[in-house]
């Protein structure tokens, strides 16, 4: 005979069938076995074996530590259910906390932190959803957090609630000077593009990489649109070229050439490789440069570590251009200095 | 100009020349600080610590270190300064910092040269394009030569400096230099590091000289000893501020 656990008959734990009934805190929980409803990511597994190493890690700290765990999490209240606020046991703060920060990169946390830190809520102007580009746009900087950002798989446009879907596309990242291009992680973590028509589901929050502390989760969805109609609505397309950008047989192995300055400069973060025998290095671009970003610049570099004068001062000269015979490129070429390669070209450039 | 309010890798207090605008700064600072010192070491970003700034942060920007090597011999000096770029940029309103570059902390004093632009990015609009000019580099007596790469960008308030060696005659390589630099704004007055030259006793960077940029003349009272070596073209790069109204 199965026995069904109910809240009305208060003090029932056990399992039967896909429902758990538990008593935590004074209060009755009854919880449906979840499925997962899609394929598992990569970040998935990770996030899971490091929950798991993290929970083992507990019964490695002092009894101290335990404690300091146990007094924060007096004061820690998890999610609400029912308008009445849950407890938290110091492992289950601990787990939460780790599981954060180990998230965004950090070491496994001991001691607790000496108090809780109240984050801000992110916000941003507007998310943009095409199949050529996922961006938000007008993220409000917090200096020391990084953005943790969960997007989902196109989903059909009548789903109004699909966040439970969502998997994370960042976990830990700084804006952008107020962007957030997602991109190449949505399409490396989901591994589809959304087709106009489709709703995207994104969830995102604050982190604090120090205590592994979260903020309020900002939920948002989107109907994919054309990159005409996103225009049309006030989309503007950031104006810098990146490693999605080149083609493949350039020579440079990291490319951040950024025109969005609205100063006499262009800002570049760029390791130039070398080529055949000639101290130059070409970036060549999938799509034409801007009119008003044809030119001339001249930018500092630095060798990156290699070999002699391996930390020379370089200068380079850097012309921009596009080209009727053979396309749009950007090339790197070596000025003052002794010429090394790899080396970094970065900061301002001077444009002429 | 102004005056840093501290720092955490004790110097003393920093003297900048500043042009300020909305969406980007050109500083122009040099400084000394001595790597044995406790603050220093402690310090994994060198941060300087500023009045307000018209900017809230930067994107990252060049900046020259350098340092002094000299070996003397019974009636020679042999002179292997040195130096090499480093990142700097605005973190926030009141600290501009700067990477901390410590292969060379055994040399002794090091010197920041600060003469950069910091932008911002995200902003709207695309670059603005300068004019290039051309200097006009003269002497009564022609011993130096330049690169057709020795330009000026000149905006009202600073402009940006690049200037190339070219070579200089054989018998006027030890002495002081001295040159015009015919269409420079007149009113920059500044040391500039000039990095190049083959640098025997620290092979990872390129040599280091100082030389001086007041009243559109150029002087360079001397040079590191491998100055003139084939390939390593000696430079100078520099945003300055104009001293003009």
């Amino acid at each position: 005979m199965i026995a069904l656990p109910s809240i009305a008959f208060g003090g029932f734990s056990g399992s039967a069938k896909g429902v758990t009934a538990r008593q935590v805190g004074g209060r009755s929980i009854l919880s449906v076995k979840a499925w997962p409803t899609g394929q598992t990511t990569s970040a998935q597994v990770a996030r899971r074996a490091s929950m798991s190493k993290i929970t083992k890690s507990w019964k490695l700290l002092t009894p101290s530590q335990m404690l300091g765990w146990d007094h924060l999490a007096e004061h820690t209240s998890g999610q609400s259910v029912f308008g009445q606020a849950a407890q938290i046991s110091g492992l289950n703060l601990y787990v939460r906390l780790n599981v954060n920060r180990t998230m965004a990169g950090e070491s496994i946390l001991s001691d607790a932190p000496e108090q809780l830190v109240a984050l801000p809520n992110v916000s941003y102007t507007a998310l943009w959803v095409t199949p050529k580009n996922i961006v938000i746009k007008g993220i409000a900087h917090e200096a020391g957090y990084k953005l943790v950002i969960k997007m989902s798989a196109g989903q059909s446009a009548g789903v109004s609630n699909a966040w439970s879907k969502t998997v994370i596309l960042s976990p830990g990242m700084e804006d952008d000077w107020g962007d957030a291009d997602m991109t190449y992680l949505y399409f490396k973590t989901i591994g589809v593009k959304p087709v106009v028509g489709e709703k995207v589901f994104l969830e995102m929050y604050w982190l604090d990489p120090v205590t592994g502390f979260a903020g309020q989760t900002a939920y948002d969805s989107k109907v994919c649109e054309s990159e005409a109609d996103a225009e049309a609505e006030g989309y503007v397309k950031r104006n810098k070229i990146t490693m999605n950008d080149i083609k493949a047989d350039s020579h440079v192995s990291e490319c951040d050439v950024d025109f969005s300055t609205g100063s006499p400069v262009i800002s570049f973060d760029t390791v130039c490789l070398g080529h055949s025998n000639v101290a130059s290095s070409e970036a060549y671009l999938e799509d034409e440069l801007p009119s008003d970003c044809v030119g001339t610049s001249m930018a500092l570099a630095r060798g990156m570590g290699e070999g002699n004068a391996c930390f020379a001062a370089q200068s380079y000269i850097i012309w921009l251009r596009n080209s009727s015979w053979d396309g749009s490129s950007i090339t790197f070429a070596h000025r003052g200095g002794y010429y090394v390669k790899p080396t970094e070209v970065f900061g301002p450039g001077i444009l002429y | 100009m102004f005056n840093s309010t501290g720092n955490n890798f004790g110097a003393g207090t920093i003297q900048f020349k500043d042009y300020q605008a909305d969406n980007y700064v050109v500083l122009n600072a040099k400084f000394s600080y001595d790597p044995t010192n406790a603050a220093y070491q402690a310090a994994n970003v060198l941060e300087i610590y500023v009045p307000d700034l018209s900017i809230d942060r930067s994107a990252v920007a060049g900046v020259i270190l350098t340092f002094q090597d000299r070996y003397v011999y019974s009636s020679y000096t042999w002179n292997n300064d040195g130096g090499t770029a480093i990142k700097s940029w605005i973190k926030d309103k009141n600290t501009i910092c700067l990477e901390k570059f410590t292969n060379f902390d055994d040399k002794g004093e090091i010197t920041i040269f600060i003469q950069a632009l910091y932008p911002m990015l995200n902003q709207p609009g695309n670059p603005i394009k300068g004019t290039r000019t051309r200097i006009n580099m003269t002497q009564e007596t022609r011993y130096l030569y330049w690169s057709s790469d020795t330009f000026c960008v000149i905006f009202e308030h600073w402009v940006f400096l690049h200037m190339q060696f070219s070579s200089c005659s054989y018998s006027y390589r030890n002495q002081p230099w001295e040159a015009q630099m015919g269409d420079f704004p007149t009113d920059v007055n500044a040391d500039v590091p000039f990095l190049g030259g083959s640098n025997q006793y620290n092979p990872s960077v390129n040599g280091y000289s100082l030389a001086h940029v007041e009243n559109g003349v150029f002087t360079c009272q001397e040079r590191m000893s491998g100055f003139d070596s084939t390939g390593y073209d000696p430079f100078i790069f520099a945003f300055l501020v104009r001293d003009g109204e």
